[in-house]
């Protein structure tokens, strides 16, 4: 169940006064605390003890039109219990002709209580940081990288080496819980104790039996739809010997979301990458994160066409590197790894971002004023900036 | 102040309507549609702006030979079987998002067939999303349905449980299997007919084994099931030549798979796909001089701002979701351009009123085209 101080917000009834898709919803998010990061427990707790302190004035305009398009949309106490939320309530919004006038007034609610919660965060700001690597093997240089990102590019006086000048910046010192993470698409940077590491590769066992899951379910169990699918899959676990993060259950239930997202995330190592790095900087809110992505593989004739199969044994046609449409995929990722930073206060005019692709010599940096990037400088200097950036934080 | 192409709209001129001479108009009686979807989703961001333009060489090349209607709106449900279902029915659809029901109103093929007294082989949806067995019909006879892809993912599928040789790797091994899959009995596979139907089946069966091996055998390593789609609505239309055809291409819903390029790949491939099938507009008697072409994409997809994760998706209902365009092409369409708003409901009346069918709709025919 939840923490103590939203436990007390549920007894005292606060649930039961705002809007049934606004408590319902929410109710579900916060119910299973074992699996929240700390940073969402507090972000729970916060948002509710804020709209607990509302006085009548303020709270009564700020959910009552909310109620009047729930009352249009047909949710009521018999056709929307208020303690369970599931995919038939997603289903029913989505379904809902009133459901953009829903997510209208959904949106000018958090338009009213995020200002105030962000100006909290904004107080308590501190030096952040974002490394995102490409792979050296890309067919192109550093001018036709990072082209949808502003920024300053930074010439170094020497090829840039990731497991040379990313790596002892990830050595945690004190890093409090979920608070520094690699997410990376193969092991090229070590995993280090007190740091989370998402490895797409070092993940294999796991997607692999996923995949095979998920194939037998949707082909022999005739599967009507995503919410019976959903209830499957949320009980396809990380299991001990598929790997370390199944040891903490935040991790694992983390592991298991990212990758049956219902996007490419079992099947493409960079989408797995992005996703992952989105959901952890939305849930966790780190203070440092690694992001490395990789080169995706080509597909393959007709077996492609079989997207829960394994490709190495599915076809003898060998497999293919696509450095070119790796490429193209990551120019979009970059944009989106750090517009999700940019989405919460935390990271606003407090984040280095540090772009790089191994072997080459320049990067590209996107950074508060105070961080001084010079147009050029020996890489072994970046790292000491980056590690004295850090410092502040403690 | 009006510009001056709001005030020649306004007084329902179209500019190049004026300069050009609008092309032959058949009777109802001759009239075909073909309603042609970027299915799966593609974004206004990769196609009809400066940059996505690259994407769509061929579409970029027959805009100023037809309508382009720059507003068309989806303001339904954002999930690929209601899209396609508002697109044939004329109502926006809320059923299942995955097929398991059909849509809830009747669709312009039913219409057709019914008040046209139109034949088996006169209204056909080809598919190249396999949960569209669904689309052709609310109740009662529709259009046949074609999932070109369901019918290669079953070969496929059987060719590598079996482990044989070089697998799929030999197009000969995939080839036969497609030919011993009809041979068995399709129906449930990849093709869904009337009862009353099963006298063409022959000649089906015929039909659909050329499309195959034209496919398999083609010059590009066959990695989608659009191409298939094309082949066999290619062979539809050179044996049945029917009146009304739904064309539904899909490959681009890769985009789910959070790679860019190969969303881009699937678009300029439908683009490619869609100007082929112009081509044999053109080309053959049947349909030459007397066929209109709607082409539009199905749905949009997220825009890269503020949204969950941009192009891998299509749920946010912003308008990168929402606000798309639609290109009319061929027989009695005035070029032109039109900006005002237009919905996706306003497809099955447009094809209605080309047809001579009445047709009880949401939408409006489309004044600018019909």
């Amino acid at each position: 169940m939840a923490s103590p101080t939203l436990r007390a917000l549920i007894e005292k009834g606060l649930f039961e006064r705002i809007p049934a898709s606004f408590s319902t919803f929410f109710f579900d998010q916060i119910k299973d605390a074992a699996t929240l990061f700390p940073a969402e427990i507090r972000y729970y707790e916060r948002l509710f003890t804020l709209v607990d302190k509302l006085e009548p004035e303020e709270f009564q305009p700020l959910f009552s039109p909310l109620r009047a398009v729930e009352a249009k949309m047909g949710i009521n106490e018999k056709t929307w219990p208020r303690r369970t939320f599931t995919l038939d309530q997603v289903d029913f919004l989505n379904r809902n002709p009133h459901y953009a006038e829903w997510r209208g007034e959904v949106s000018k609610i958090f338009a009213r209580l995020d200002p105030v919660l962000d100006e909290e965060t904004r107080r308590k700001g501190r030096p952040r940081l974002a490394v995102v690597l490409s792979p050296g093997e890309l067919p192109v240089g550093p001018d036709r990288l990072w082209t949808r990102l502003g920024g300053k590019k930074v010439s170094l006086t020497a090829a840039f080496d990731p497991s040379v000048h990313v790596a002892p910046l990830l050595k945690a010192e004190n890093a409090a819980p979920y608070d520094r993470w690699l997410i990376q698409a193969s092991g090229d940077l070590p995993a280090v104790p007190g740091v989370v590491t998402l490895d797409y590769e070092a993940l294999a066992p796991y997607r692999q039996r996923l995949m095979s899951d998920v194939q037998q379910i949707v082909e022999r169990e005739q599967i009507r739809g995503p919410r019976e699918l959903g209830a499957r899959l949320k009980k396809m676990k990380l299991m001990a010997n598929e790997g370390e993060l199944a040891r903490d259950p935040v991790l694992a239930e983390f592991t298991r979301a990212v990758l049956l997202a219902g996007n490419g995330t079992l099947l493409i190592n960079n989408t797995f990458v992005e996703w992952a790095a989105v959901q952890a900087v939305r849930r966790a809110r780190p203070s440092f994160v690694v992001v490395s992505f990789g080169i995706r593989n080509k597909l393959k004739p007709f077996s492609s066409l079989l997207i829960y199969a394994d490709q190495e044994k599915s076809s003898v046609i060998p497999t293919q590197v696509d450095t070119l449409g790796t490429y193209v995929d990551l120019e979009v990722f970059y944009l989106y790894v750090w517009q999700e930073f940019e989405k919460y206060a935390e990271y606003v005019r407090n984040t280095a971002f540090v772009f790089a692709a191994a072997g080459m010599d320049e990067v590209r940096v996107i950074a508060p004023a105070d961080f001084d990037a010079p147009a050029s400088i020996d890489p072994m200097m970046l790292t000491a900036k980056l590690r004295e950036w850090m410092h502040w934080q403690a | 102040m009006l510009s001056k192409r709001q005030f020649l709209q306004a007084a329902g001129i179209t500019v190049a309507g004026r300069l050009a001479a609008p092309a032959a108009e058949p009777s109802d009686a001759k009239r075909k549609v073909i309603l042609v979807t970027f299915g799966g989703g593609v974004r206004y961001a990769e196609t009809f702006t400066k940059e996505g333009l690259r994407n769509i060489p061929r579409l970029a090349e027959l805009q100023p030979r037809g309508h382009f209607f720059r507003d068309c709106r989806n303001l339904g449900v954002l999930s690929h079987f209601n899209s396609t279902g508002s697109l044939v029915t004329g109502q926006w659809q809320r059923v299942d998002d995955f097929g398991f029901q059909p849509p809830a109103s009747p669709t312009i093929f039913e219409a057709f067939r019914q008040q046209r007294k139109a034949g088996l082989a006169e209204a056909w949806a080809i598919c190249t999303n396999k949960s569209f067995s669904n689309i052709g019909s609310s109740a009662g006879p529709g259009a046949n349905v074609v999932l070109p892809k369901q019918l290669l993912l079953e070969a496929v599928k059987d060719i590598v449980a079996r482990g044989d040789g070089l697998g799929v790797a030999d197009r000969t091994n995939v080839q036969r299997r497609l030919e011993t899959i009809l041979q068995e009995g399709y129906e449930g596979v990849g093709w869904t007919i009337f009862k009353g139907g099963r006298q063409i089946d022959r000649k089906v069966r015929e039909t659909l084994t050329h499309a195959l091996v034209e496919y398999i055998h083609g010059p590009e390593a066959p990695t989608s099931g659009d191409e298939l789609t094309f082949f066999i609505a290619r062979e539809v239309m050179r044996e049945f030549a029917p009146p009304l055809t739904l064309v539904n291409f899909w490959d681009m819903d890769v985009a789910h798979w959070g790679s860019y390029s190969l969303y881009l790949q699937a678009v300029t491939r439908t683009d490619r796909l869609v100007g082929m099938l112009w081509d044999e507009v053109c080309s053959n008697p049947n349909y030459k001089d007397r066929t209109t072409m709607l082409v539009l994409p199905e749905l949009g997809r997220d825009g890269d701002i503020n949204a969950a994760n941009g192009f891998l998706n299509h749920r946010s209902g912003d308008a990168s979701c929402r606000n798309m365009w639609m290109l009319a092409l061929g027989a009695g369409v005035d070029r032109g351009e039109t900006e005002r708003p237009v919905a996706h409901i306003d497809v099955a009346a447009t094809a209605a009123k080309l047809l001579g069918v009445k047709f009880e709709a949401a939408g409006q025919a489309l004044r600018e085209i019909v």
